[in-house]
């Protein structure tokens, strides 16, 4: 018995021992930063064909098309579902990444906030606008000049959402602000969304602050705020879209929550709705780059010009309920569903979104990220 | 009374068995909701639609597919491996085997989300980044690494109870070693390997967390689910979990008839 | 065969499946471990130093997920065992006709994937559920409580997921079981209970330790039950070093509390093999061929 007890810290102590020796950690020890901007290849255009794969969330496109875009072009299209949370996909394709490989992606869809940080890492490539001409000509004006990319050199819009508040209108009528869930009212009937850059800045708002003036330690506040009630039970979860589940069974009567799936939510229990907050939403956008290493930028391109073209661009957002980037999809959809047409959760007018924020990060990423994960984790 | 305190095992049997079930009756259930949206939580009604076309969902039968792929060539790998390992750690006695033992058992002690992590980290590195790509064939890789300890675990506890007068019959009857092992030993272990090779099979295709961490751009059926539970999980997704339920049933009644049908007629004698 | 060809057969039978394990575990950890000793951040980069304070670290920031991990797996495996035992000896000795069906029954849980079994359960507990009233209505819930989302759904969750780990070595060891034992102690005047506490229990031993490492490692580790059926204030450690490895990228951090982990688990495995007997974990002594 002492024998083998032995053995295993022999193993143990002999595996840090070899640690020492040995050379390149691998591409952890390269470092990173802010890369010099002059670095950044251009992915360039061309006659599409072959191969293409993309990478994106769930349920984020309709079903003709990639089918469409098949026939059209001749390029054999893989479209992967692989991204249910921007940190987490960062994280799983980082390695690689920091190799200068993609894993064979052609396409990657993340949040703003997620792009221009790949954008800053150096995983990203600049785009050929002369090999995208429809984006040029038809992505809305409100899109064009985003604080991170203001040419719009390396990210195309895919499609828009905002964040609220989804309710479940017969049995939790009255809440109506994010203050609301704080309410020992809703004790244990609450969740909250695990992507930090939603949840904490509709916190501050709700507070009074301003997420795109908010210090760090404004936003170590509202974590603490957040942490008092994860702590205690009042929030029950944090989640990502599986507050879908919850929601419906009744187990949760409000959540923080992505405007397009409210609208699916709707058709199958008519008493959830989604809910701008007193105090405004918050406004994100999912973007289509190209990542270094990225086989096929011909086809990628191709792929990006193609679904803004307004037809295509229609049969998407109609599928996926979101608010589309591209100017002409509200008059197709007039014709083919004027319900769709008018509903402000796709097609939001300017007063509606008065209060709302576009998505920020906070200053040191690093530690308020690390503050908001421990809550996550108990 | 009495008839409780006699049958009161069997009672409690019965309900655990009841209790074993009842998630799977309710994934079956499922499968035959009809609900209007994308999500398939509350019943909405009964409809046998999603039974006439189960593979609808192109994504998912192609995950499906990329399983049993996966689990067939890790199944056949780990197997073999696995076996050879057996009957050198139960049959000789060498140096090294305390150490081999050791080895072998280490990995069942490793949580999975230690060895998908750490399997990662070294797939990125040269030389493994050129050889073993990240996708099928870095799946293949570690799934048959996890397996091996699970067949050598199984084949070794049906080596250790082995009959081995058959074998020294057989030996005493002039065959040698390799002709004995082919046609004695490896016949009588066949059950065992068998077993082995169905628990590596299982496994494979059950995988989460390991694949989770190494799959790269391929998608298995558990990735799939995993991306799906996020959006609201396809009814299709139910029936082809309860129709995976119902073959493997189906499979594993053909094995016990066929065993039970080999038993008889190995008791059949001709006529004295 | 002449002696050396014949010493060197069990080497021959080992090295292709021992290679497999050392490449692709060994190497593995080996690498983790080093990483383990970094230091630095995701922006400034790492380097290797030596760091022994991220094992110090990894065990003092998450002292509450490690202990929380343990207990959910301990009480998962001790109700395991207790529900698998009864279920097992009911299958060997009264099953007669029906034990591979029953076996059947009882391992059928394994062939619907992990994760729709788990959601399965979401269904099952979630507070409007006809199980759910009922707990209610008995008086085991509160009225205004919840099994979802609390440490005993995800002990629950545990224990079904776990429960084929226990039952089967169990079963095995039973099935083994020369009943002719037995009958001798009855024919000695003991009763039936006395007979089961001397004789079978005993005898089963391996599988019950069996069993219960089975059911316990894995579960240890587990964060598929806590992500689906917990709360943030149910996370277990894995759940923490997914976050760490996949989310925030602290990749230090990350293995440093893999080897914790690790080393925790191999710790009371030791233990627990000291206390009830080696033989089930590290097989017999080989035959002399």
């Amino acid at each position: 018995m002492l024998v083998k007890l032995t053995a295993a810290i022999a193993v143990l102590v002999g595996t840090l021992v070899l640690a020492a020796c040995g050379g390149d950690g691998g591409g952890l020890e390269s470092g990173s930063g802010d890369t010099d901007t002059s670095d950044i290849p251009t992915a360039q255009g061309g006659e599409p064909s072959g191969e293409l794969t993309i990478s994106n969330w769930p349920l984020y496109i309709d079903k003709q098309t990639i089918p469409n875009f098949e026939q059209e072009t001749g390029v054999e299209t893989q479209y992967i579902e692989d991204i249910n949370d921007n940190t987490e996909f960062f994280g799983k394709l980082r390695p690689q990444l920091s190799q200068g490989e993609s894993g064979g992606r052609s396409i990657i869809i993340p949040t703003d906030w997620m792009a221009a940080k790949m954008y800053d890492l150096g995983y990203v490539q600049n785009l050929d606008k002369s090999a995208i001409p429809n984006v040029e000509e038809n992505l809305i004006p409100s899109l064009q000049s985003p604080s991170f990319d203001p040419n719009r050199d390396y990210s195309v819009p895919w499609q828009s959402g905002m964040t609220g508040i989804i309710v479940r209108k017969d049995l939790a009528p009255d809440i109506t602000s994010i203050n609301d869930l704080f309410d020992p009212k809703y004790k244990g009937k609450v969740t909250m969304l695990s992507e930090m850059r939603d949840t904490v800045p509709l916190v501050m708002k709700a507070d009074g602050v301003d997420p795109a003036e908010a210090t760090d330690q404004d936003w170590l506040d509202a974590i603490d705020k957040i942490e008092q009630a994860a702590a205690s039970g009042q929030v029950r979860d944090f989640t990502g879209n599986d507050y879908a589940d919850d929601l419906t069974r009744g187990d949760v009567v409000a959540a923080i929550g992505w405007s397009g799936d409210a609208v699916q939510l709707q058709a199958d229990n008519p008493n959830i709705e989604w809910r701008m907050p007193d105090e405004g939403c918050m406004l994100w956008t999912d973007n289509m780059e190209i990542p270094i290493g990225a086989p096929n930028t011909p086809a990628a391109l191709a792929f990006m010009n193609y679904v803004y073209d307004p037809e295509v661009a229609a049969d998407i957002t109609e599928y996926v309920q979101y608010v589309s980037p591209v100017a002409g999809v509200k008059e197709i959809l007039t014709k083919r569903d004027p319900k769709l047409a008018n509903n402000q959760l796709i097609f939001p007018d300017e007063e509606f979104t008065a209060d709302c924020t576009i998505q920020v990060s906070p200053e040191d990423e690093e530690g308020v990220t690390e503050a908001f994960e421990t809550v996550l984790q108990g | 009374m009495k008839w409780l305190k006699d049958h009161a095992l069997n009672i409690y049997a019965g309900l655990a068995v009841a209790y074993m079930l009842i998630p799977i009756g309710v994934i079956a259930l499922f499968s035959f909701n009809n609900p209007q949206g994308r999500y398939n939580f509350t019943w909405e009604g009964f409809t046998l639609d999603h039974w006439k076309d189960p593979f609808a969902i192109e994504e998912l039968t192609d995950a499906l597919i990329t399983s049993i792929e996966l689990a067939i060539v890790a199944t056949l790998i780990a197997t073999a491996l696995g076996t050879l390992i057996a009957i050198a750690l139960v049959r000789y006695e060498f140096f090294g085997r305390k150490a081999s033992n050791f080895l072998i058992v280490i990995p069942t002690a490793t949580p999975e989300v230690v060895i998908g992590a750490a399997l990662l980290s070294m797939f990125l590195l040269p030389p493994f980044v050129d050889i073993i790509s990240l996708g099928f064939p870095s799946l293949v890789v570690a799934h048959v690494m996890f397996s091996i300890s699970f067949v050598v675990i199984v084949v070794r506890s049906r080596l250790i109870g082995f009959d081995r007068s058959l074998e020294e019959a057989s030996r005493d009857l002039g065959a040698g070693a390799l002709t004995t092992f082919r046609t004695v030993t490896l016949p009588l272990l066949m059950p065992g390997i068998v077993a082995a090779g169905l628990l590596a099979f299982a496994l494979s295709i059950d995988d989460f967390v390991i694949s989770n961490f190494n799959s790269g751009t391929t998608v298995t059926f558990p990735l799939y689910i995993y991306g799906a539970s996020q959006r609201g999980i396809p009814v299709e997704v139910n029936v082809l979990a309860t129709l995976l339920f119902v073959v493997t049933a189906i499979a594993m009644a053909f094995t016990v008839w066929q065993q039970r049908r080999a038993e008889q007629l190995a008791s059949v004698r001709p006529a004295e | 065969m002449s002696t050396v060809r014949r010493r060197l057969i069990p080497y021959g039978l080992l090295t292709p499946g021992l290679l497999w394990l050392i490449l692709f575990f060994v190497v593995p950890m080996y690498f983790m471990a080093r990483i383990a000793l970094y230091e630095g951040s995701s922006t400034t980069g790492y380097e290797f130093a030596w760091n022994f304070s991220n094992f110090s670290d990894a065990l003092s920031e998450n002292d509450t997920q490690f202990v929380r991990s343990f207990y959910y797996s301990g009480v998962a495996t001790v109700i395991a065992l207790l529900i698998a035992y009864p279920l097992a000896y009911a299958i060997a000795f009264r099953g007669g006709k029906y034990k591979n069906l029953l076996l059947f029954a009882v391992v059928a849980p394994f062939f619907t994937t992990y994760l729709i079994r788990t959601l399965a359960w979401q269904t099952i507990l979630s507070d409007e559920s006809f199980i759910v009233n009922a707990l209610q209505t008995i008086g085991l819930v509160a009225d205004d409580g919840r099994v979802l989302d609390t440490s005993g759904s995800v002990i629950a969750g545990l224990t079904y997921n776990f429960l084929p780990f226990m039952i089967l070595p169990i079963y095995a060891s039973l099935e083994r079981l020369d009943t002719s034992l037995i009958e001798a102690a009855k024919d000695l005047y003991s009763s039936a209970t006395t007979a089961f506490r001397k004789v079978t229990l005993p005898l089963t031993g391996p599988g019950i330790v069996a069993g219960v490492l089975l059911t316990f490692i894995p579960a240890s580790g587990d964060y598929i039950n806590a992500e689906f059926l917990g709360s943030q204030n149910q996370a277990m450690i894995g759940n923490v070093i997914q976050s760490k490895y996949l989310v925030v990228t602290d990749y230090p951090a990350a293995a440093a509390l893999s080897f914790v982990l690790l080393a925790i688990i191999l710790i009371l495995v030791v233990l627990y093999i000291r206390f009830a007997g080696s033989e089930a974990l590290m097989g017999e002594e080989a035959e002399k061929a």
